[in-house]
């Protein structure tokens, strides 16, 4: 993981790195938040499963608390993955690159994933603002209201920006090389979260 | 400006991002919004924001995280160490058994799993310290390796296969089952090239004259350890075949059928859950915001009339439709060697999709030929995935390029099993037609 070595070497600051550390530790929060809703969508999807086939009883709501959970789950585990360098990319280049080129790819890559969240931001926003005003619901046998997992968009997408900028400040006030990738032994488009994902047997 | 003119130097751009290492998510998702609002649309913007809650409310794509959650858990549970054992005591005296037990071993973790590395990485550790100690040649060893290891995307259930069906809007009940076919073939495949090895070269694969037999009982114990995997994949398998659950249904059962074994091996605690958790939600952001940036780069691309184009483009060849289908094939190929796989599929199924139907093809065979395309690029050197899950693994005295040696002889295997599917179709679709509807 590079969170500690990314600190050492990156000079921030002192009235920008306190709110940077706040960005990437509340991502950090809304992931391992985030990872507990399989610990809800697990069980009700069993409960589900078993009073369908076991007792032809189906529910009319667990199937799609399960599905209305999914959204938030997948977009909200985004933001502390941009941290941990999780999201693949194609290293055969850049691997090859030297520290100083690395920088000055980071330092316009990172403002697209900043330009990605905000426009992607300025649209759904309204989507999500009408779904809340109106107190929308899935017309389903359930009803369920839907704008919180319509807010999940927007929400993440702030994040996302925010850990973005928080990373670009790190490549501006980086000194010496680049970080990423470097330390991590598998690596051209196999690292992060792939690579976190078999790091259990490795070890 | 022209739309052509957009497209090209939208391509531009994204081969640009694409090689200075953004993430594929942002690259695809950034640059065709920026396009998108400056240069094309930005009323398309609103429509890919429905998609995007479409996408949230996929009842087929939850069966991504709960499979690869499943696959975690497995990980941590001790399962995959029981049936490398119980291999080696059945296996182990029989010339180049080490190598096929791997490749069996790996058929049945594909089964139970939808993930890759998960094998590769498992084998790395367990099989191949125990077959260069036996004295098998390194490139065979880890040739076996890498291409088993990677049967995972064909055989079922597959996290490629899922995001194949879902783009491609077909069953995916279907399209899993079709896989187990093709996947065995080239199980086949792999085990028929050691034998011939071993006959020919038997020093390539010795044998251990002094090893000592295991008594009987002893290998039927260890048979235990094929109870659990089996009634899994029956579990998983047959509740998908016979129509009686979704994939995503049996995906839930399946994590608690994975938490069993745990159970039982006494390896289940919250730490070891936290970190499957973790570990999941990793796997399954990172596909989930690439699916996101793919939506966005396929609403620009057809919107602009680029699929159109190629279409006419094809149709226009009037060349042989089997050419364009092993051009398509090549591309995959070529693809598969430098883009990450869901990646591949997002970008070209939007695209080849309406190709292969207006070339009358079978879209459930097309989506196994792609999964054996896609396959063969994860062991294709010098980048595919595959290779640098067994770099991580690899003893010091062996370099990448035994690895490379090595896969060579296999990436030819893909390709007559390819050759195989392509000339025999009904090895793919009879056994997804005899389903039961749903």
């Amino acid at each position: 993981m590079s969170a500690e070595r990314e600190g050492a070497r990156t000079r921030l600051p002192g009235w920008l790195a306190g709110p940077c550390q706040a960005v990437t530790t509340i991502n950090r929060w809304v992931f391992m938040a985030t990872a507990t809703l399989m610990a809800i969508v697990v069980p009700v999807m069993l409960y589900e499963v078993i009073a369908r086939y076991g007792f032809n009883a189906p529910t009319t709501w667990a199937m799609e608390l399960a599905v209305l959970l999914f959204g938030p789950y997948f977009l909200l585990g985004g933001p502390w993955l941009l941290h941990l360098q999780g999201h693949v990319g194609l290293d055969l280049v850049r691997q090859r690159a030297s520290p100083a080129w690395q920088r000055r790819m980071d330092l316009v890559n990172y403002p697209v994933i900043i330009i990605f969240c905000l426009i992607l931001l300025w649209y759904s926003v309204p989507a999500a603002w009408s779904a809340w005003s109106y107190r929308e619901t899935s017309f389903s046998a359930w009803n369920p209201p839907i704008w919180p997992a319509k807010a999940a968009v927007p929400v993440a997408l702030v994040l996302m920006a925010l850990q973005a900028v928080v990373e670009w400040l790190g490549v501006i006030f980086r000194v010496g090389g680049a970080d990423r990738h470097d330390d991590s032994g598998a690596v051209d488009g196999a690292g992060g979260s792939a690579d976190a994902m078999v790091g259990e047997v490795r070890a | 400006m022209s739309s052509s003119a957009i497209l090209i130097m939208m391509f531009a751009g994204l081969t640009l991002f694409m090689l200075s290492g953004l993430p594929i998510a942002f690259v695809l998702g950034g640059l065709s919004l920026l396009f998108t609002v400056t240069l094309w649309n930005p009323d398309a913007v609103v429509v890919l924001v429905l998609q995007i809650f479409d996408t949230m409310k996929s009842e087929a794509l939850l069966a991504i995280p709960l499979f690869i959650l499943m696959a975690c858990i497995l990980q941590r549970s001790g399962v995959i160490e029981q049936l490398y054992n119980a291999m080696a005591l059945w296996f182990g005296r029989m010339r180049g058994g080490l190598a096929i037990g791997t490749v069996i071993i790996c058929v049945v973790m594909a089964a139970m799993t939808g993930v890759v590395g998960a094998a590769v990485t498992a084998m790395g550790i367990l099989a191949l310290p125990e077959m260069l100690k036996r004295g098998y040649r390194p490139e065979i060893a880890l040739g076996t390796i890498c291409a088993s290891g990677t049967l995972g995307i064909l055989i079922p259930p597959s996290v490629l296969t899922i995001v194949y069906a879902v783009t491609a809007q077909i069953s995916i009940g279907q399209m899993l089952i079709a896989g187990i076919v093709p996947g065995l073939l080239l199980a086949g495949l792999y085990v028929g090239y050691l034998l011939v090895v071993g006959w020919l070269k038997p020093d390539w694969l010795p044998v251990d004259e002094h090893a000592v037999r295991p008594s009987m009982a002893e290998r039927l114990r260890s048979l235990k350890a094929l109870i659990f995997p089996s009634l899994l994949i029956l579990l998983i398998l047959g509740s998908i075949f016979f129509g009686v659950a979704t994939p995503t249904e049996s995906a839930a059962v399946g994590v608690a059928g994975a938490l069993v074994p745990a159970v039982l091996s006494r390896r289940v605690s919250f730490g070891m859950l936290r970190e499957a958790g973790i570990d999941a939600l990793k796997a399954t952001s990172m596909i989930l915001w690439i699916t996101i940036g793919a939506k966005a780069y396929v609403a620009i691309f057809t919107g602009l009339g680029g699929a159109d184009a190629l279409l006419d483009f094809i149709r226009g060849l009037a060349v042989n439709r089997w050419l364009i289908l092993a051009a398509m094939m090549l591309l995959l190929i070529f693809l598969g060697t430098v883009l990450d796989e869901i990646g591949i599929i997002l970008l070209t199924v939007p695209v080849f999709i309406p190709i292969v139907r207006a070339l009358g093809f079978d879209e459930l065979w097309f989506g196994v030929l792609y999964a054996i395309t896609i396959q063969t690029g994860y062991i294709s050197p010098p980048f595919g995935y595959t290779l640098f899950y067994i770099k991580g693994t690899l003893p010091p005295n062996i370099g990448m390029d035994r690895v490379y040696r090595g896969v060579l002889p296999f990436f030819a295997l893909q390709i007559v099993g390819l050759l195989i599917c392509m000339a025999w179709p009904d090895l793919v679709t009879s056994l997804p037609r005899a389903m039961s509807a749903r």
